[in-house]
């Protein structure tokens, strides 16, 4: 197992109304390729500013952040957006799809990005939405499907691209037991069989509990990382 | 019960941007017709109100304007003489005078050429228009020599129309010794001797007679009696309506290009009003939703969103009439259409105008506010509360 | 490029979308029509034939030069041939609506005039007797005459005898390869008017008009322009040669101000659209901020995502032109044939309407500009947390 991320001495630092607030503060770690780790903490610990940071959505005020032997600190916007292209595949809480487009449409739009061709795109659109079990509601807008089926078409455009690292940010905050269940197993599949590494922030201990390590937080800071060791017999 | 006006105004200043541009919208739209109008006014006015109805203007018959027109000297004399219906001055002599008039290739003093009226007047012309013939610069004009008076207007767009200067109508140079003043076309124009400018242009037949009339007669009767004339035909008005006459083409041309400008510009004000409003309706849904159900019923709340778009128009209208103000007073000129000569007027911000603008502006504004104050009405409540 | 996220974003709003496109188009429409009437009031002179002289009286365009003055131009060097160009001023009594007739040499118009065309009837026919007179397309097509068609003219300036019209008869239908000479014209003999008045059949001035001269292929202008008017120099009637654009120019100069205040009302007109349209623009940029984060995220850079809202701003406002210029088009013939007459040469040419989409294009770049600029500057995470 390489390591795939190393965060070293990053701060975030944000000056609201006069206010200085260390959201991120001196934080190091690193995180193994092929692992699946939970951040875990109360509100404002810095979860998600952390998780921005190792997505390239945001960038440090001090210290470093190097993914896959890149300091993407120090890329420009436009290398930034083409590494992400490349790397990264986003799930938000809140699923942000664009309304406008149905759900095959929204898993396509990353592949735009890439050289493949008309043909090309589809075809790995669908195995996406085959991954995902989406298949047969592929061509609906966001507004009429359900929250589950939304957040799994999320999945299936964030692992389109096939890139090597998925970051959730409270992936099922916003879905039913049900539904959570389905998309935290789907996440561990991805995980299991495709190698994918996942960084997901969660409030949520039982999704923590599909997550290989769990990586508290607190007020800006690292506490811990536990790994979570098999169950015995299991 | 009615939603308070106050809810409307207070929204209109909480959304300043769109508000702002609806009202510049209309305002812009209204400001074109506006202009239009002022420029069709001040041209109408300057022949309409100038014109008096107790001069009569005698022309040949058919003769729709007196460059048409051609009396000969002959009949000048005897219409001058021997018509009891003309009164007579002081001194007992008829209150009549015979003119010449030919529009003359001029240069202006920006650049290009126009016609400009060369009128050949007699002393009594004076006498019969009286204090309205103002001389500002200069002195009057002597009979039977080769002097001309300018009218003011001439002196700012004309070339060669200064004091001292000298103008050449065909071969014959006359000068300038005078500039007057009058309200109506006359200030336009150019005035000389009868018989000098008649000679110089080689004009054998003078153009009209006009005369004082006495007062009380009936006009119409007059004209009639006029009209069929067994020695001296001729067609009889009042230079009042002579003068309103000679709008014809141009008058209606303009109001035509205001109509036109005005009904093309007002589909793209109202079309771009409803687009704001809609989009400050979707803003306010889940104001609405409370509204309704709040207890105010549909009709209400539509009117409540009418009378804000016809605020928006209000503002708009008045901002047009800004914006077109300073247009009120500015001298510009274009050629008669009816008499092929240059004619100078100014803009006129009439109250008829402002009328037609605040009109216009209040239907763009109810246009403008129907289909989303009835949107609005239309809401269910339930999901407008639901939306943010 | 998303052009299918586009195209879905500009459908979304289908009224706004539709409003929006429409009020564009009405704005392009009008400055259509506003361009191509400048256009056409140039028209005249900018298609002027070099080797065509106008010969006027110096004095006015009112004053008729003599009929001696033909043979004596006519041995100017380098002058091929003329004609005498007398206005008649006629009405058609059936039916109002103003159409121009001049009287001319009958054998030599369309040696003069060689952009006229026959297309109906005859030369030789129109030639071959007093009464012919030849009529132009538009006017023809407008009025529903055809070759043989009886056309009894009254003249105000030339009454006859009798008290009734003048007779004429179409013998020839022309149409004009050039905007020098008008389609809703029609043309008679001269000599037919010279004879009347002579004989004393009919009144009026017994003059030529203006003489239109054609040059030897080789002269020069300036140099016949300067001979006539030196040969005239001392009268009786001074004149003033010109060439045919200078003519045609002295009309246009007569219109004062007027295509400036049309230029400067299209002007208005689209800066009103302009704010309507970077509005709704803002609008749709802000809605779709959320959007703007979602694509960020995934990789497209901040260059692409602002050229997502300005190619949005750009379709609208392409439609909005495209939409306006088809309206034009469509309208053009008609308006012509109403215009006809009185503007000769009003069509929509591919200059006003390369000009009219340039303008939508560029309408749609400064509209597109705010949004654009803002979606490049967004911050992604502020920008995924932006409601919709």
């Amino acid at each position: 197992m390489s390591t795939l991320i190393e965060l070293s001495g990053v701060s975030r630092i944000y000056t609201r109304g006069g206010e200085t607030v260390r959201a991120l503060d001196n934080a190091s770690l690193s995180i193994e390729e092929g692992g699946f780790y939970a951040f875990m903490g109360p509100s404002g610990s810095g979860k998600t500013t952390l998780l921005n940071l190792v997505g390239g959505l945001d960038r440090p005020d001090q210290g470093t952040v190097v993914v896959g032997g890149s300091s993407i600190d120090a890329m420009s916007g436009a290398e930034l957006a083409h590494w992400r292209a490349e790397n990264v595949g986003f799930v938000f809480q809140g699923f942000n799809l664009i309304p406008v487009l149905t759900a095959r449409e929204n898993v396509e739009l990353p592949l735009l990005l890439s050289p493949l061709s008309r043909k090309e795109r589809r075809e790995h659109a669908r195995n996406a939405l085959e991954l995902v079990d989406l298949t047969d509601r592929a061509d609906h807008r966001p507004s009429q499907l359900s929250g589950g089926q939304q957040q799994r078409a999320a999945i299936a455009r964030a692992i389109v691209s096939d890139p090597r690292l998925i970051l959730a940010d409270e992936p099922t905050g916003d879905l039913d037991r049900a539904s959570a269940d389905g998309v935290l197993d789907l996440l561990a599949k991805l995980n299991r069989t495709l190698g994918k590494t996942i960084l997901m922030v969660t409030h949520d201990p039982r999704a923590a509990d599909h997550a290989g390590f769990t990586v508290h937080l607190d007020k800006g800071r690292l506490e811990s990382v536990d790994e979570k060791v098999a169950a015995a017999g299991a | 019960m009615f939603v308070p006006l106050s809810y409307n105004l207070k929204s209109l200043l909480v959304r300043r941007a769109s508000t702002a541009l609806t009202v510049v919208s209309i305002g812009a739209t209204v400001a074109v017709l506006a202009g239009v109008l002022s420029l069709q006014q001040g041209f109408e006015t300057l022949f309409k109100e100038t014109g008096r109805a107790d001069v009569a203007v005698f022309l040949r018959p058919g003769a729709g304007s007196e460059g048409e027109s051609g009396i000969s000297r002959e009949k000048a004399d005897v219409l001058k003489k021997s018509l009891a219906e003309i009164a007579l001055n002081a001194a007992g002599l008829p209150l009549a005078s015979a003119e010449s008039y030919l529009a003359v290739r001029m240069r202006k003093l920006d650049s290009g050429e126009t016609n400009v009226p060369i009128r050949g007047v007699e002393p009594m012309t004076f006498e019969i228009f009286g204090d309205q013939i103002r001389v500002t610069a200069g002195q009057r004009l002597r009979p039977g020599t080769d002097e001309v008076i300018v009218g003011r207007k001439l002196t700012r767009r004309v070339r060669g129309c200064q004091l001292g200067e000298v103008i050449t109508l065909n071969t014959t140079p006359f000068r300038v010794v005078g500039v007057f003043d009058c309200e109506g076309p006359f200030s336009s124009e150019i005035w000389g001797d009868l018989d000098r400018i008649a000679d110089a242009l080689e004009r054998p037949v003078y153009n009209r007679v006009i005369a004082r009339l006495k007062p009380g007669l009936d006009v119409q009767a007059f004209a009639e009696r006029m009209a069929d004339h067994k020695d001296v035909p001729v067609k009889v008005q009042t230079e009042r309506a002579y003068l309103a006459d000679q709008t014809g083409a141009l008058s209606i041309t303009l109001r035509v290009i205001g109509v036109f400008l005005a009904t093309i510009m007002g589909v793209a004000a109202v079309f771009t009003s409803t687009n704001t409003m809609l989009a400050a309706l979707a803003a306010r849904s889940h104001e609405i939703g409370i509204l309704l159900s709040v207890g105010f019923r549909p009709i209400p709340v539509f009117l409540s969103f009418m009378s804000e778009a016809l605020v928006l128009g209000l503002f708009g209208g008045v901002l047009g009439i800004l914006i077109t103000l300073p247009l009120s007073g500015v001298e510009t000129g274009t050629t008669n259409w009816n008499t092929f000569t240059e004619v100078a007027f100014a803009f006129r911000v009439t109250p008829q105008v402002m009328k037609s603008a605040i009109l216009f502006a209040l239907i763009l504004g109810l246009f403008g506010g129907a289909l989303p104050a009835w949107r609005a009405a239309r809401m269910d409540p339930v999901e407008a509360l639901r939306r943010r | 490029m998303p052009l299918r996220l586009i195209f879905r974003n500009l459908l979304k709003h289908k009224l706004r979308f539709v409003l929006t496109v429409a009020a564009l188009g009405m704005a392009v429409f009008l400055v259509c029509v506003l361009r191509s009437l400048v256009v056409a009031l140039d028209a005249g002179v900018r298609a002027a034939k070099s080797d065509r002289l106008v010969v006027q009286s110096a004095v006015s365009l009112f004053v008729d030069l003599p009929l001696s003055y033909e043979t004596k131009i006519g041995s100017v060097d380098g002058v091929r041939t003329l004609t005498q160009f007398k206005y008649f001023g006629g009405t058609y009594q059936e039916e109002p609506g103003y159409f121009a007739q001049f009287g001319v040499d009958a054998g030599r118009l369309l040696e003069i005039y060689d952009e006229m065309e026959i297309v109906d009837g005859s030369q030789e026919e129109f030639a071959r007797h007093r009464t012919h007179c030849l009529i132009g397309k538009v006017l023809a097509e407008g009025r529903g005459w055809k070759v043989g068609q009886r056309v009894p003219l009254v003249s105000d300036m030339f009454p006859r005898a009798d008290g009734g019209p003048w007779e004429f008869t179409v013998a020839g239908i022309y149409r004009s390869r050039s905007s020098t000479v008008d389609e809703s014209t029609l043309f008679f003999h001269f000599d037919y008017l010279f004879e009347s008045v002579e004989s004393g059949s009919a009144e009026g001035p017994n003059g030529a008009g203006v003489y239109a001269v054609l040059l030897e292929p080789g002269a020069d202008p300036v140099a016949v322009m300067r001979d006539i008017d030196a040969m005239f120099q001392n009268g009786p009637q001074r004149v003033q040669t010109t060439t045919e654009a200078e003519f045609n120019a002295q009309f246009v100069t007569m219109m004062g101000n007027v295509p400036f205040f049309l230029s400067m009302i299209g002007g208005g007109v689209l800066a009103a659209i302009l704010l309507a349209v970077v509005n709704t623009m803002m609008l749709a940029g802000r809605e779709q901020t959320r959007d703007a984060g979602v694509l960020k995220s995934l990789g497209f850079t901040d260059g692409a995502v602002s050229g997502v809202l300005l190619t949005q701003s750009l379709i609208v406002c392409l439609l909005g032109g495209l939409l306006g210029v088809a309206a034009a088009l469509a309208v053009s013939e008609p308006l012509a044939a109403v215009l006809g007459p009185n503007v000769a040469g009003f069509a929509l040419t591919s200059e006003v309407i390369l000009q009219a989409l340039l303008i939508s294009l560029a309408l749609g770049l400064l509209a597109g500009l705010g949004p654009a600029v803002r979606a490049r500057r967004l911050e992604v995470v502020e920008a995924l947390r932006a409601e919709v």
